[in-house]
């Protein structure tokens, strides 16, 4: 089998709605066969009673013949269903038209790309199975799912999206420029090649063959499970824990009751959910850079690759909770706008860049999202961003007198800038630094209540797309915020406009944030037609 | 306290050559009539045990609960009902070359920039109330749903122009995410 890339119509793996449908067939399986062995067993019992055998070939009969009506609906809906999905890759679009007695159509827009994720659930995995989800910025909801190809199948899918969204080869983004970069790249990185099935055409050859290579990743960090264990053990679903001893044992003292032990258990059963999700989304954590953006792998029992293609990342953060200070580890969250801000464990999973990581990782992985962090020291800033108080760095805090209203935090909180993005500082024992790259801003708001009036500071918000990342930078003097507030408004514009990222291949190099007028493939008044100044 | 807050942040934060735009003073109208219609029913409803108290359904319930309940709700209303007037005059906004800026609050204050490239689409909403009044809100939405950057009380013909002038504006700056 092999995937659709000039613009045929193709269908996802025949075995998918079983795979999908496993549960319900499961179910049916249990109600069956439960009713099955209790008749036998109550005509069993009902032997020794009373005379005569009613249990004979008709009853079982009709029993077959029920199961095998069930079984037969059941798999012609699931045949329709694979029947009626069919999707279609053309050069700008990917579509999915599904639906048996309600049709949907659905078409998305390549180059809108925001990340990319194959998704191996437990059963798909035994298959050899894998879902694939190509993420635009709609916060949650995928814009096309297909579930469930081949796992190569899938891989060379999102190696043909990823290459056309990019731009690289195609004539339609770039122009006559040669696509030299992607061919330099290549040739760099040739030893790490992670390429299924491929047929060495090269990743920018110009024609897309259904088996070109997938962009060559160099590794740059893989977490061991003892990291992993420990950081859950020592997460916040500890303190929440310790938190609920805490609580149930103050109560039995002041009642004198054992009673309210009962509450225990829904506080274990939180704890355990919530060390399982830690543990299995962080398990066998990878992360590597290509050319076609970062990539993420991790799971235990269901494995997922993410593919975030460059300046789709809104903003970052890296927070550390209080335990994790114990060990100097550092959690790097980030807002996708495809993945949303939803507070299930998936969302969770897919948002964070990091899991737990020593400050030495957090700075491997930050270059990745900011591939040029427009400071001559980055590591004094963002160390000072991430760990530090008080001006080092750079950073502007709550002037002194403000300190009555944040009495711990006054000299954490704050703000430090570089020519490539903002930086905010907050939370004395929960620590948080959020990066938003100045290209990447989308709306700015000051907020001023009565109290912060009052003493004479202002919060400046930053408004990124849904996720983790929630840039806030609290309590900063009156005139630093408004001078910010302005200043950010021009850096963001001017951010904006040398940003080339859209199309992250079509000019050739490497994707960077920073101005590069001889890489533009298009002038700058074409796309501003207003702005020639 | 209020008067002086009230004009403080303009200033500092005005840049050089930019005019605030207040909204129209109708919409004043538009929020007090709905304001009267709440204070109404409210009060109304606060009142119910002091009237059930007088025709001896509820012996229960004190003085001072009676009168007190009616009483700290009207307050309540009236004090909202003062503030108004200079809630109202303190909503306005700024067109900028690149940007839009926009502004509100007395007490908690909020003042937004969003970038033109920024929008993704603008929605004009009219009420009934606000339709008796010839009047519109305006609503800029971009990929943040903190943005939430609304602007009511505009009348109709400018609610039209600045869609108008804001979709033009986001396309020709279109920058995607």
């Amino acid at each position: 089998m092999s995937i659709p890339h000039n613009g045929e119509w193709s269908r996802v793996h025949p075995v998918s709605p079983l795979v999908r449908g496993w549960i319900a067939l499961a179910a049916i399986a249990f109600v069956i066969g439960r009713n099955w062995f209790e008749e036998t067993a109550g005509f069993r019992g009902d032997n020794n009673s009373a005379p005569g055998n009613p249990l004979d070939g008709t009853a079982l009969l009709i029993a077959a013949g029920i199961l095998a009506g069930v079984l037969l609906i059941l798999a012609g809906i699931f045949f329709l269903s694979w029947w009626f999905t069919r999707y279609q890759v053309t050069d700008d679009h990917v579509r999915v038209h599904s639906g048996v007695v309600f049709r949907k159509q659905r078409q998305a827009r390549l180059d809108r790309v925001q990340a990319i994720d194959i998704v191996q659930p437990l059963l798909a995995r035994l298959f050899g199975l894998a879902e694939l989800r190509f993420e635009v910025a709609d916060a949650g909801e995928s814009a096309v799912q297909l579930a469930y190809l081949k796992l190569n199948d899938a891989q060379r899918l999102r190696a043909l999206l990823l290459g056309r969204a990019s731009g690289a080869g195609s004539d339609t983004g770039a122009g006559a420029v040669p696509p030299t970069g992607g061919t330099e790249a290549g040739s760099d990185d040739a030893g790490a090649e992670d390429s299924p099935g491929g047929t060495g055409t090269g990743p920018a050859g110009g024609t897309f063959v259904p088996g070109h290579l997938e962009a060559p990743e160099q590794p740059v960090l893989e977490l061991r499970p003892g990291r992993v264990i420990a950081a859950t053990l020592l997460s916040g679903t500890t303190l929440f824990l310790l938190f609920g001893i805490a609580v149930v044992l103050a109560i039995t003292v002041a009642t004198s009751e054992a009673i309210s032990l009962a509450i225990m258990l829904p506080i274990l059963f939180g704890t355990a959910g919530g060390y399982w999700t830690e543990f299995s989304t962080s398990f066998n954590f990878r992360a590597s850079v290509s050319r076609d953006g970062i990539r993420l792998r991790y799971g235990l029992l269901d494995t997922r690759t993410q593919t975030v293609p460059p300046g789709r990342i809104q903003a970052v953060s890296v927070t550390q909770s209080p335990l994790w200070r114990l060990t100097g580890w550092y959690r790097v969250s980030v807002n996708v706008a495809g993945y949303g801000a939803g507070t299930t464990s998936d969302t969770q999973a897919r948002t964070k860049l990091l899991p737990a990581g020593t400050l030495a990782e957090v700075f491997a992985v930050l270059a990745l999202v900011l591939p040029e962090p427009g400071t001559d020291r980055p590591v004094d800033v963002f160390t000072a961003g991430i760990t530090g108080r008080d001006g080092a760095g750079g950073f502007i805090t709550t002037p002194r007198r403000a300190r009555w209203i944040a009495p711990l935090a006054w000299r954490r909180n704050g703000y430090a800038l570089t020519d490539t993005a903002l930086l905010i500082r907050s939370g004395a024992l929960w620590r948080v630094l959020s990066v938003v790259p100045h290209e990447r801003t989308q709306s700015i708001a000051l907020e001023q209540g009565p109290l912060r009036r009052r003493f004479g500071t202002t919060d400046l918000i930053l408004h990124s797309t849904p996720g983790p990342v929630r840039p806030h930078v609290r309590k900063i003097d009156d005139g630093d915020a408004r001078t910010l507030f302005l200043e950010q408004a021009v850096r963001a514009r001017d951010a904006r406009r040398r940003d080339r990222t859209g199309r992250w291949n079509s000019s050739g190099g490497a994707p960077a944030p920073g101005p590069s007028p001889h890489l533009s493939p298009e002038p700058v008044s074409k796309e501003y037609p207003h702005e020639q100044l | 306290m209020n008067g002086k807050t009230e004009n403080m942040p303009s200033e500092a934060i005005d840049p050089d050559g930019l005019s605030w735009e207040h909204i129209s003073p109708r919409y004043l109208t538009v929020r007090l009539t709905g304001w009267a219609v709440e204070a109404v029913l409210t009060v109304a409803a606060a009142c119910l045990p002091l009237i059930l108290r007088s025709i001896g359904a509820w012996t229960w319930v004190p003085d001072w609960l009676a009168w007190g309940l009616p009483a700290v709700v009207a307050a309540a209303y009236l004090w909202r009902g003062i503030l108004l007037p200079r809630q109202v005059r303190a909503v306005c906004y700024a067109e900028r070359n690149e940007d839009f800026l926009l502004r509100r609050g007395i007490f908690f204050q909020r003042t937004l920039v969003v970038p033109y490239g920024r929008m993704q689409y603008v929605d004009v909403t009219v009420g009934p109330l606000e339709r008796a009044f010839g009047l519109c809100s305006v609503k800029l939405h971009t990929a943040a749903p903190g943005t939430n950057a609304v602007l009511p009380g505009l009348p109709a013909a400018e609610g039209a122009r600045l869609r108008e002038h804001l979709s033009e504006r986001g396309e020709t700056q279109l920058a995607g995410l």
